[in-house]
């Protein structure tokens, strides 16, 4: 397979949440413990004059390179050879925070037993000839698994990463 | 090679993790959407869900609502045996009991009070789903009861009587083939993303839009070319005045007018008194946006489609009088009837028009006893009675609590939640602490379902076997994705349990569903095996497009046989005193506008919420955890409001506290609360004598409120 992005058109996207829910679904999240689901939504409003809305849905960004491998202390983390996806192990992770303090979006989230979660981009879902559950049920097409050469054409000069990194500025 | 345990995490369905996908479909919402869900099944459970690639309405796609089946589905407070209530009504006390001794103990009940009370003294409702209620109308008039009565009298009726009323026959905008639409209250961003990918779709094709909403929504954002922002429930006051400068201008079609429009004069003259010198004031909208509405009509309405969503425009007490104003806009410019206008669409099935026709109907009617009482409602709002046949539910809490003008002793409800009830706590929930004898079937325990006598537990559309219908012709009758959770069982199974058990003589129904169903689909080529064996929709053969002008041609269903700006139905009711034109009254209540300044208007939508429904539904609860209210930031400013703050909304009825939301969708003067949340019942604020005379609805939103700060952000 050749190498993999996930891209998000936030000028389609409504906010509808879909995206989370059937991240939810697949990766079987439980509110009841406590940790962050692995892809999160929001609106943004500026009300100077007329309202204009933003809507943005946000998860792992699947950095290249990706500053949490080199940050994990335990080596949980590292890219699917055949996707360049980020993905994880954490059966020896010990809990440091590491990843998400090197992650310049927050993306990792830590499970009941304190161990690091995150979206895998469902490189296995891509390997067996499926989309990640978050672009499937995407009602808007806002949310795309493009291959790297599809990624240049469509954006150009265009910044999907540093727009996320404004995103990430304005999270609490 | 991933290791099988991958592939298990990752849910791939293949040998290796023995997953399997079976289909069916998503029924949380309304059915007109019903979505095709593919379900990943291991071991006998639901492990993930989908959409239906190859489904002719979704295409693989999935809304938030309907991304959470799985959830829902597994919910933990689903109902899992029959229960008995042990406790006092609301103790929440239940025993579990048989099916057997469920049944006996209903029949036994039920045929009790109509041998006292007479079959009239039983009531039989619907709420969500919708799926089985040519079954459960069928179970009533078996029994001899004619109160079978459903949310829909809340919903959707009083559309679909306006039309009635004017042509007889149910209508739908042919959105594809239009150059112009009018989306009255139209964001199917949250409602129905389907919708949205067809609105966007022919927006790219050139399409012209023309939004009206008392929010500025997505739509109104990113389609709309003329945005139209009315007071809440000014809406017929608005579409007369977008009438008066169509007829001023000459800009209508009279040879339409002449050959198929009935009262046009008349309708014409009552315009005139909607112009430049009080549409503003009447409506908040300025007159040059009136006239810029007409001029895109002018210009670009032909063909011009309207969409006038339901219950956003009938929750008024003027509802189905501003609906039949809207409506009107069609007739004069010629586009009823007409590809790409306004298309007359006869039901197939459970309110759905699919293009070919089923013995629904037929089905329902036959069980219909020549003399039966008059209906819940009917005596109150007699064009209801006249058009529906139906009891208007929005009376039955006034009827068991009153008794006249007879006494109803027994409630079978498939799906009841007192909140859908102006005033809640004194109408519907003191009703069902006071009703004889409640039976409630449901998948969940609700609040409602703490009254009952005895509560019986429903499946799933996973669960169980359905016949549904979708546009364009198709047919579809699903398999069971896994068995009955628990000792669940599906309604309609219910349904025709309950018949036997009743011993009624109804030697169909008393057969079961599929029976039933080979009975209403006998018109249609196919069998239900040959549907079921197809494992996805079929297109029917018998299937016919609309054929434009057919319907005028032939002659509409009313007493002219024309489209009745004028109804005549009305017209020859004089007692009634209702108007047979459109005409236009103020929406909002008669309380003191200096104690209560402000409008409340509830049921927007949340892309995560439907009603009651998904309120417990953790995943989704996830991304709009509070209730909440919205306004707009200046009038949060005049009351010291910040966003998150907790405030006040109180009105004559009383007070709810929710978290406020400041945004500038929201017009001035207009409080937006989302409904149906446990710790914030909103209906509770409304006066649940607040009814449109014309529908029997219920004035959900236009309502005099005052606000104030409760206190700082919680948590």
């Amino acid at each position: 397979m050749s190498k993999m992005i996930l891209d998000f058109d936030p000028n389609v996207c409504c906010g509808c949440g879909a995206c989370a829910v059937a991240c939810m679904d697949q990766n079987d999240y439980d509110p009841k413990t406590g940790s962050a689901p692995f892809r999160t939504i929001f609106e943004t409003e500026d009300t100077k004059d007329r309202p204009v809305f933003f809507h943005y849905s946000v998860a792992c960004m699947h950095c290249s390179p990706a500053p949490c491998i080199t940050a994990c202390p335990v080596g949980c983390l590292r890219k699917d050879p055949e996707t360049d996806l980020t993905v994880f192990d954490n059966t020896d992770c010990i809990g440091c925070h590491s990843c998400s303090m090197a992650c310049p979006f927050g993306a990792p989230s830590f499970n009941g037993e304190g161990k690091m979660e995150k979206c895998n981009g469902c490189y296995l879902r891509l390997q067996y000839g499926m989309e990640p559950a978050c672009v499937r049920v995407c009602p808007t097409g806002a949310l795309r698994m493009v291959t790297e050469e599809e990624y240049e054409k469509a954006h150009g000069e265009y910044s999907l990463v540093a727009e996320a990194k404004e995103i990430a500025g304005k999270q609490v | 090679m991933p290791t099988k345990e991958e592939l298990l995490k990752a849910k791939i369905p293949c040998p290796e993790t023995g997953i399997t996908v079976r289909r069916t479909f998503c029924d949380i919402c309304s059915p007109g959407a019903h979505c095709g869900v593919d379900a990943y099944v291991k071991d006998g459970e639901i492990i993930k869900i989908e959409g239906t690639k190859d489904h002719p309405l979704n295409q693989g796609l999935l809304c938030t609502k309907g991304a959470s089946n799985r959830q829902y589905i597994y919910r933990e407070d689903r109902i899992k045996t029959p229960l008995k209530r042990t406790g006092p009504k609301g103790s929440g006390q239940f025993a579990p009991i048989t099916w057997e001794e469920a049944y006996q103990t209903i029949a036994e009940k039920l045929l009790g009070y109509r041998s006292q009370y007479g079959a009239q003294s039983v009531f039989f409702s619907s709420g969500y789903s919708k799926w089985y209620r040519p079954f459960l109308q069928r179970l009533c008039y078996s029994f001899g009861s004619p109160n079978y009565g459903t949310e829909s009298g809340t919903c959707f009726t009083s559309g679909l009587m306006a039309w009635e009323t004017a042509t007889g026959f149910p209508t739908r905008p042919d959105m594809r083939n239009c150059r112009l639409f009018l989306g009255w209250a139209h964001n199917p961003y949250f409602s129905g993303y389907l919708g949205a990918r067809n609105t966007e779709r022919l927006k790219k094709d050139g399409v012209k839009f023309i939004i009206i909403d008392t929010m500025y929504t997505q739509t109104a954002e990113k389609i709309a070319d003329l945005f139209l922002q009315p007071r809440p429930g000014t809406d017929g006051a608005l579409a007369l005045a977008i009438g008066n400068e169509l007829i001023s201008n000459d800009w209508i079609d009279h040879d339409y007018i002449d050959k198929y429009v009935h009262g046009f004069e008349e309708y014409a003259q009552y315009c005139k008194g909607f112009n430049k010198d009080n549409v503003e004031a009447l409506t908040g909208v300025p007159y040059e946006k009136v006239q810029k509405a007409a001029q895109m009509i002018h210009e670009y309405g032909h063909p011009m489609s309207i969409r006038e969503s339901n219950a956003p425009l009938a929750h008024h007490v003027n509802g189905m009088q501003n609906y039949r104003a809207i409506m009107a806009l069609s007739a004069i410019t010629g586009n009823y009837d007409r590809k790409g206008g306004q298309t007359p669409s006869p039901f197939t099935f459970t309110h759905q028009s699919a293009g070919y026709h089923t013995l629904e109907h037929e089905f329902v009617d036959e069980a219909r006893r020549r003399s039966m009482a008059v209906p819940v409602g009917g005596t109150r709002f007699p064009l209801w009675n006249e058009l529906e046949k139906e009891a208007q539910i929005m009376d039955l809490s006034r009827q068991i609590l009153e008794g006249t003008p007879y006494p109803i002793k027994a409630l079978l409800a498939f799906g009841m939640n007192f909140r859908m009830f102006p005033d809640s706590e004194h109408s519907m929930k003191k009703a069902l602490e006071e009703l004889d004898f409640f039976v409630d079937v449901d998948l969940f325990m609700t609040d409602s379902s703490q009254y009952a006598d005895i509560v019986l537990p429903a499946c799933s559309s996973f669960e169980r076997e359905e016949f549904k219908c979708y546009p364009g012709g198709y047919a579809y009758f699903t398999t069971p994705v896994i068995p009955p959770l628990y000792e669940s069982k599906s309604d309609t199974d219910i349904m025709c349990d309950l018949a036997r058990y009743m011993k009624l003589d109804d030697p169909l129904l008393t057969k079961g569903y599929r029976a039933c169903m080979e009975y209403i689909l006998s018109p249609i080529s196919y069998t239900v095996s040959q549907l079921q064996d197809a494992d996805k929709p079929l297109k029917v053969p018998e299937f016919r497009p609309h054929e434009e002008y057919a319907a005028l041609r032939k002659g509409l269903l009313t007493p002219t046989g024309r489209f009745e700006l004028k109804s005549e139905i009305i017209a020859s009711h004089p007692e009634w005193g209702l108007d047979p034109l459109p005409t236009y009254r103020e929406p909002l209540d008669d309380v003191d506008p200096e104690v209560y300044p402000l409008t409340l208007t509830e049921g927007g939508r949340l892309p995560n919420a439907l009603h009651s429904r998904l309120h417990d539904v953790s995943w989704l609860r996830t991304l709009h955890p509070k209730a909440s209210g919205e306004i707009h930031p200046d009038d949060a400013a005049d009351y010291d409001i910040k966003e998150g703050d907790l405030m006040e909304i109180t009105t004559p009825m009383g007070s709810i506290t929710v978290e406020a939301l400041l945004s500038k969708r929201i017009q001035r003067g207009l409080v937006s609360v989302y409904h149906d949340y446990r710790e914030a019942n909103v209906s509770n604020l409304l006066n649940r004598n607040r009814l449109d005379p014309y529908s029997g609805f219920p004035a959900f939103r236009s309502n005099r409120c005052r606000i104030a700060k409760k206190g700082e952000a919680h948590e």
